[in-house]
């Protein structure tokens, strides 16, 4: 029998659906609300970043290993990609989903040697993809392009900017679509069931039988094709790709900051969490330029949610809002809680005065 | 196959740099004992103690060594203020995940505030000995790597001596092995996990000043460094010292030998074709034994 | 006849040899339980038993099958069940939840709310009596309450040998009596148990067969009247 809370249509459930349905319904709006392709394109990078920290939560929501390399993975999506278009001669979304599945079969070995013990090897693996993908990328220079950068060319070759802006928004737009489905159809899977027990408690989760090994690299796997579809289809969209943007140790801690400012458990955390930090950004970059202070600022709210909002931004909001509602839940039940004691007393007067 | 005076070089080379990776190493370790704690920052601290040297040196006018004086009290402040501060308020669930986190934090707010008030140009310190060398059965040495070596090799030997011959050194190593059981014994062990941090932090900036006589230094260049020592102390075996100490000697030599035939950039893939090989192979590391059962 | 034995099991921290040889075999069928003084080797013996802690030497038999260096899943699949000495629930996933995570999912992706296992699971919490926190948060609960939860977790694995770290391990008394008549109950219905235990009042009146051990080795075994005369075992315990 399914619990009874599950089928209530709660007033946190109502919020969230209208919240859900505005955002779709501004989502597939706005690139005709969008005033220039400038905004347009900014749109994209948004769901963009958006794609991939949902895709990182796939790892880190369900798992609790905190990934700071998945920037390489998308790095790697991205070159496949272009790589596969311009030496492969694929075409463009042949070559994307390719990529991916190649970002995905390098995520085995790579999951088998950093998922084997627990915690801190995985975060030394993931920044140590980081650097040294951009290492390789930039060295190889008569196979990657190296600092020159790597030409993309666009798969819809007749088409102009703000169309293929409209497109690629649209394309974007689906692959979250997709991520976040999948996200939540592990979320309610007996498998997601064993990756939170995983995130509790892994010593807890084995001696229950669950082969967690198999459980942490199956979901990393996932993560990888997803987070290389999202750098596969920035390629496309971009056209240019540059060793130092795209296997940057920043893009990694970006997804993290994301996911976790909006809460890694929710499913819409990393989306939520995506569009904050992504406006942020990009006003930043408009309003100050690429300057360090970018780095103090990011490193600066890192350590801020880090220390004092591990959960996220939007679990902490949505907690305190419970602690209301529970403080005039419980004056209530004081009341009547007194109120059935006077009665009590009341009712045990009356019968000391009929006895006496 | 390259001439014997230069493979010869190379090996020197290679002992040299091993040796200061394996003073950096061993502070990650130290670290690593105390709290489980990856530190991402103690790389982001090196540089920062290496641009405090430059800066003395080309605003003071003061050899870069005597900036010391200053950064090795002040890094142990540092160390202890960011174990006590903020690592501690950490829950201890997650804190392996988190703590990543806030020194990776910490870490790109370094790299950003050395942007901002040194500018992104590289900077490297000219000294009156920086050209020096020595000949040695036709190896040329510089002088300010042998320098730098010492500098390395005295700290070294110092956080050993510490580590085995004063009672702070019994207590530190004590709550490496098992906090509870030295807490039962009288040992205050939140205090001894500052000033171990503390010490950390301090080879930091002896390592810094020894990196800053001879390197060409840049804001983000933490991150050439972070990723070896974390394969080094991988490979060594995590939060053992002595296998710290051989991992870094051993894949500073390879790393310089590497560089005969394919040039620096390929030769540090090195460090990460060990570090994934270790995790396939062997998680527990090559040279070290349990977690911190030695010093 | 599946019992749990070992065979010379050793396992050394450093200098510190904790288990030193040890050869034991439990009975199966029967409430077995594990007793001895601090320290002398008893959840260390688990550990290694459940393939938590590999052990330097020796051997785990399970009906007569080799398990000593499978994983801890695989080992648990083969129907040894464990709780912790210092109980462990997974703190925010609920109380239902904690027990369905440990169902054996025939397939991965169904939904995890199943109507058999959720049957089944809340036949479980019904049986220890915390049917009515089924969706409370765990951390929320009592320590009471969480080692009942602990329990209904393992059984939900359906395990042949149950093996319990310290069941009665800060718990109040009238706790302590629903445990003890619980284990024989599930007993009853076929059940091996394996308990580690300090509580004597308990051990005695529970367990049909006791194994003592002394720094990392047996030194008695017997049914519990045998046990309380038996002058080893004093001396153990008082460290004569």
């Amino acid at each position: 029998m399914p619990s009874v809370s599950e089928r209530l249509v709660t007033p946190g459930r109502a919020a969230g659906g209208v919240a859900l349905v505005a955002f779709a319904a501004v989502a597939l709006a706005y690139p005709s609300i969008a005033p220039n392709p400038y905004l347009l394109s900014v749109g994209i990078v948004v769901l963009n970043y958006a794609v991939l920290s949902t895709s990182w939560n796939f790892v880190g929501g369900f798992t609790g290993y905190i990934s700071l390399g998945h920037g390489a993975l998308a790095g790697l999506g991205a070159y496949g990609t272009g790589l596969l278009v311009t030496k492969g001669g694929l075409p463009s979304f042949g070559a994307l989903v390719v990529a991916a599945l190649l970002v995905a079969a390098l995520a085995v070995p790579i999951g088998y040697a950093a998922l084997r013990v627990r915690g801190a090897s995985f975060v030394i693996v993931s920044i140590a993809l980081v650097l040294v993908t951009l290492l390789v990328f930039q060295s190889w220079a008569s196979f990657t392009g190296g600092s020159r950068g790597l030409n993309v060319p666009r798969p819809f070759p007749g088409m102009l900017r703000p169309e293929h802006h409209r497109v690629f928004f649209y394309l974007f737009l689906a692959l979250l679509a997709v991520a976040l489905l999948v996200w939540w159809l592990i979320d309610r899977s007996r498998f997601g069931l064993g990756l939170k027990a995983i995130r509790e408690d892994e010593d807890k989760a084995e001696a229950l039988g669950t082969p967690t090994f198999a459980y942490k690299l199956v979901v990393f796997v996932v993560s990888a094709f997803f987070t290389g579809l999202a750098g596969g289809l920035y390629a496309l969209w971009f056209g240019d790709l540059d060793p130092i943007f795209q296997f940057s140790i920043l893009t990694g801690s970006y997804m993290v900051l994301m996911a976790l400012l909006g809460g890694v458990r929710n499913l819409f955390g990393p989306l939520v969490g995506a569009l904050v930090v992504g406006v942020a950004l990009e006003y930043f970059k408009v309003e100050f330029g690429n300057t360090p202070l970018h780095l103090v600022a990011t490193g600066v709210l890192l350590a801020l949610v880090v220390l004092f909002m591990p959960d996220g931004v939007l679990p902490a909001l949505g907690s305190l809002l419970r602690r209301l509602d529970r403080t005039t839940d419980s004056s209530i039940r004081e009341v009547t809680a007194a109120e059935l004691a006077a009665q009590r007393i009341g009712g045990e007067q009356h019968a000391q005065s009929r006895n006496g | 196959m390259p001439s014997g005076a230069l493979l010869f070089q190379s090996v020197i080379l290679g002992l040299l740099l091993g040796g200061l990776y394996a003073l950096l190493a061993a502070g990650l370790t130290l670290y690593f004992g105390i709290m489980r704690v990856v530190m991402i920052a103690h790389s982001a601290f090196l540089i920062l103690a290496a641009y405090l040297a430059w800066w003395s040196h080309t605003e003071l006018g003061v050899d870069p060594l005597l900036s010391m004086v200053v950064t090795v009290p002040l890094f142990f402040a540092a160390g202890v203020l960011l174990q006590r501060l903020l690592l501690a308020r950490l829950r201890p669930v997650t804190l392996t995940m988190m703590s990543v986190l806030l020194t990776f934090a910490i870490a790109v707010v370094i790299e950003g505030l050395l942007g901002y008030v040194f500018s992104g140009t590289q900077r490297r310190i000219q000294l009156g000995y920086g050209s020096a060398s020595l000949e040695l059965f036709g190896a040329r040495i510089a002088v300010v790597k042998l320098i730098a070596f010492g500098l390395a090799a005295v700290a070294l030997l110092s956080l050993y001596l510490v580590m085995k011959k004063t009672a702070f050194g019994w207590a530190l190593r004590a709550t490496i092995q098992h906090r509870d059981a030295a807490r039962l014994v009288g040992i205050d062990t939140d205090r001894v996990a500052g000033f171990g941090f503390g010490l950390g932090l301090a080879t930091a900036a002896i390592g810094g000043t020894a990196l800053s006589l001879d390197t060409t230094i840049y804001p983000s260049l933490h991150w050439h460094w972070i990723g070896p020592l974390m394969a080094i102390i991988v490979v060594g075996g995590l939060g053992s010292v002595p296998g710290a100490a051989a991992a870094a000697m051993v894949l500073g030599l390879a790393q310089s030998l590497l560089q005969i035939e394919l040039g620096t950039t390929w030769a540090q893939t090195v460090f990460y074709i060990a570090l994934f090989l270790t995790l396939a192979v062997r998680p527990q590391g090559f040279f070290g034994g349990r977690l911190a059962q030695r010093f | 006849m599946r019992s749990l034995e070992t065979v010379e099991l050793t396992k050394a921290f450093g200098g510190n040899v904790v288990l030193d040889k040890t050869t034991v075999s439990f009975r199966h069928g029967k409430v077995n339980a594990l007793i001895g003084p601090n320290g002398s080797g008893k959840t260390t013996f688990f550990n290694c038993v459940t393939g938590m802690i590999r052990p330097d030497s020796g051997r785990v038999l399970y009906g007569g099958a080799d398990i000593t260096r499978r994983a801890p899943h695989a080992i648990a699949r083969a129907g040894i069940g464990r709780t912790f000495q210092l109980c462990r629930v997974f703190p925010r996933m609920t109380v239902l939840d904690n027990v369905l995570a440990a169902a054996r999912p025939a397939n991965l992706f169904r939904g995890a709310r199943g109507r058999a296992e959720v049957d089944r699971a809340r036949g479980w919490l019904t049986k220890l009596g915390i049917e009515h926190l089924a969706g409370a948060e765990a951390r929320n609960l009592s320590w009471g309450q969480q080692k009942l939860l602990e329990l209904a977790g393992v059984l939900m694995s359906e395990p042949e040998t149950v093996l319990l770290d310290e069941p009665a391990g800060g718990v109040n008394p009238a706790l302590l009596d629903r445990i003890g008549g619980l284990v024989r109950e599930l007993n009853a219905e076929g059940r091996t148990f394996v308990i580690v235990e300090h509580n004597m009042d308990l051990v005695m009146s529970i367990s049909d067969h006791i194994v003592v051990f002394d720094r990392g080795r047996p030194i008695a075994e017997g049914p519990p009247a045998a046990i309380r005369s038996d002058e080893r075992v004093l001396g153990a315990y008082l460290g004569v």
